[in-house]
């Protein structure tokens, strides 16, 4: 199922730390103290940019070709034509306007925010898992996600399973309890100075909590609204609009400068941990708390948007740091892009797969992400 | 210029930590912070690293207020070196030790941050690691990296929390000279919290005991080392010999064990 457009992209990235390494291996063979030398043994250094160049213009071919992918027939070409119609305008042909329908109402939006959400989700769990110092934590150890479904299974069975999973008051209801779990959490962790261990154990136990409080819910809901809940919390994008894009990207847009701007901080309290940051001249604190609002909102969004979709906000991360090493400056828009283009390729799998019929992003995400998972765990060189 | 201490009170909770504590460490000296465990050494070099903020007290440099400057400028004049680093994620040594100049840089280190880093880098011999990652590292050589993001920070006043209690002899001597040299050929203050008494004899000017949060001896170590003071400190009794290398400690229940057989150099 690899791209074939992305094939070229692909094979650029293998290539160019590899003189890097060469050259560092020469250095250190012949080691004098020059400054130009040691200024040029950096080569690991100047190979991030190029892998972060190869990486984004690998998202552009494979959502293009993503797009292309599906039962109606649709060429790059079609694309190209379809977009720039939409933007620039002009006329619409009679044999065109089913293609252009297809592309521009359905697959353009679903691609795009499949994008947008697992960007999102990736980026948030970069900043969780350099904010908790652990590797395994998601953007949903807070308890984002369950809240977010009781939020939604609240709000469906008020309405008796007529308010669909788009719905206006489902999203909210959803976006609302994410929110509000989150800042419970942080507040209870404010007594105990917002220690990592604090946090990760009140996420945990919030998450069993609104757990079984979504399983009441369900308990006492007839067949139909039971069915609506279930459905919700499968994570997916089938019903993605234009609308759903807008708010999706701009948030997850948005947040990349934001993070990036505090990716100092990030690397001092990851890597040298609180008391160390702190020396450093770090205020942890409130790095600490900013920062968790910032992952926990991008986190909510895209839950109450697509409902659950868990592992590319632990994997996306995981698979940036191998590419470009854990200096957030450079692990923060890799990792975008690689939660980003994992969520659409496994789209696009989830509705090509089984064609007609569509898996739902969220199930297809947990079987490519947990063998990835399981390989990454295992291979994982010990790190203390 | 000097590091002032005064009277400086800390708890944790209820349980008193430091009950006013006063100590001057003139521009350049090289201090050792003595005591038993859990007489407040690390308590103090955190308070003045602002790891920890004490209940009352003020602590200065040359005149300046440390504790309520911004923590950025704080952090440009004094550099913590803690007991250990351990890191969840992968880094090399050239990022790890990059981390000290996080007080200078704005969104990138530029060249000079780089030479920086590179220069703390050599003095600790680093250099031949510098590429790899920390995990691969030795302890006493992760040590040295933590003192190398130290030095890069570029500080007036280094301060040290028993940087030698997980290091060989060798290593605890290098560290030890190396951080006096900082002190003799910058002008650095240093203050470091260490466990050693004939250690802080031999390299310190001076030798700060501390018990139950109180200074109880202050000034050289030839001078604050007395037999009966340590021994009541320390609940163990001990020997203080005053020779030619210098004063040397030793418990009495050594000596009457292993008595002449030991050579009085080995210690120091």
């Amino acid at each position: 199922m690899k791209p074939p457009s992305g094939g070229p992209a692909t094979a650029t990235r293998p290539s160019s730390p590899e003189p890097a390494a060469e050259q560092e291996r020469r250095e250190r063979q012949d080691r004098s103290g020059s400054w130009s030398r040691r200024l040029r043994s950096r080569g690991a250094w100047t190979g991030r940019p190029a892998v972060l160049w190869a990486g984004s213009v690998l998202s552009v071919l494979v959502v293009t070709w993503c797009v292309t992918a599906g039962t109606t027939d649709a060429g790059l070409l079609d694309v190209w034509r379809a977009v720039r119609l939409a933007v620039f305008g002009g006329v619409l042909t009679e044999d065109f306007a089913q293609t252009y329908s297809v592309i521009i109402n359905l697959r353009l939006p679903r691609v795009l925010l499949a994008f947008a959400a697992g960007a999102a989700l990736s980026l948030a769990g970069v900043v969780m898992q350099g904010l908790l110092r652990n590797p395994l934590v998601s953007p949903f150890t807070l308890g984002v996600s369950p809240a977010a479904a009781f939020g939604a299974a609240l709000a469906i069975l008020l309405t008796g399973g007529s308010a669909g999973s788009g719905s206006t008051l489902v999203i909210g209801s959803a976006l609302g309890t994410a929110l509000g779990v989150s800042a419970l959490v942080l507040g209870l962790a404010s007594a105990k100075a917002m220690s990592a261990a604090t946090l990760l154990l009140l996420g945990i136990a919030l998450t069993q909590l609104f757990e079984a409080m979504t399983a009441a819910l369900q308990f006492v809901a007839d067949e139909n609204t039971l069915q609506a809940i279930v459905r919700w919390t499968f994570g997916s994008v089938n019903d993605a609009g234009w609308n759903d894009v807008l708010v999706v990207g701009a948030c997850t847009v948005a947040a990349l400068p934001l993070l990036l701007w505090f990716s100092r901080d990030l690397n001092a309290i990851a890597f040298a941990g609180d008391d160390a940051a702190k020396s450093l001249g770090v205020n942890v604190t409130a790095v600490r708390v900013g920062l968790i609002v910032v992952s926990v909102v991008l986190a909510a969004v895209v839950v109450s948007f697509c409902g659950v979709i868990g592992f590319v906000g632990l994997v996306g991360p995981h698979i940036a740091r191998l590419a470009i090493g854990a200096d957030h400056r450079y692990l923060l828009p890799f990792s975008f892009v690689t939660g980003g283009l994992l969520l659409v390729v496994a789209d696009t799998v989830g509705r090509t797969v089984l064609a007609p019929s569509v898996v739902p992003v969220g199930i297809v995400v947990a079987f490519i992400g947990a063998p990835v998972f399981i390989n990454l765990i295992l291979t994982r060189r010990a790190a203390q | 210029m000097s590091l002032d201490v005064a009277s400086v009170r800390f708890a944790y909770r209820r349980t008193p930590v430091l009950e006013g504590v006063d100590l001057r460490v003139a521009e350049g000296g090289f201090c050792a912070l003595l005591g038993p465990n859990g007489s407040g050494k690390s308590t103090l070099t955190k308070i003045i690293a602002r790891v920890l903020s004490p209940a009352s007290g003020t602590v200065s440099f040359g005149g300046r207020d440390l504790l309520a400057a911004p923590r950025r400028e704080h952090a440009r004049v004094v550099a913590y070196v803690p007991q250990s680093g351990a890191t969840p994620f992968e880094q090399t040594v050239r990022e790890a030790v990059l981390l000290g100049r996080t007080p200078h840089i704005g969104l990138r280190p530029t060249r000079r941050d780089w030479e920086t880093v590179d220069a703390a880098i050599e003095r600790l011999g680093l250099s031949e690691l510098a590429d790899r990652p920390l995990s691969q590292l030795s302890g006493g050589q992760a040590q040295r990296v933590l003192i190398a993001r130290a030095l890069a920070q570029r500080p007036r006043v280094l301060l040290l929390d028993e940087p030698t209690s997980a290091l060989d002899l060798r290593y605890q001597i290098e560290t030890l000279q190396l951080v006096r040299a900082v002190t003799r050929e910058e002008g650095v203050t240093a203050l470091i919290a260490i466990h050693d008494l004939n250690h802080a004899a031999h390299f310190c000017d001076q030798a700060v005991l501390l018990d139950g949060g109180r200074v109880v001896a202050d000034g050289p170590p030839s001078e604050a080392f007395d037999a009966a003071v340590l021994s009541r400190v320390y609940g163990l009794d001990v020997r203080v010999s005053r020779g030619e290398t210098g004063v040397e400690v030793r418990p009495a229940a050594l000596e009457t064990v292993t008595g002449v057989s030991a050579a009085p150099t080995e210690s120091v």
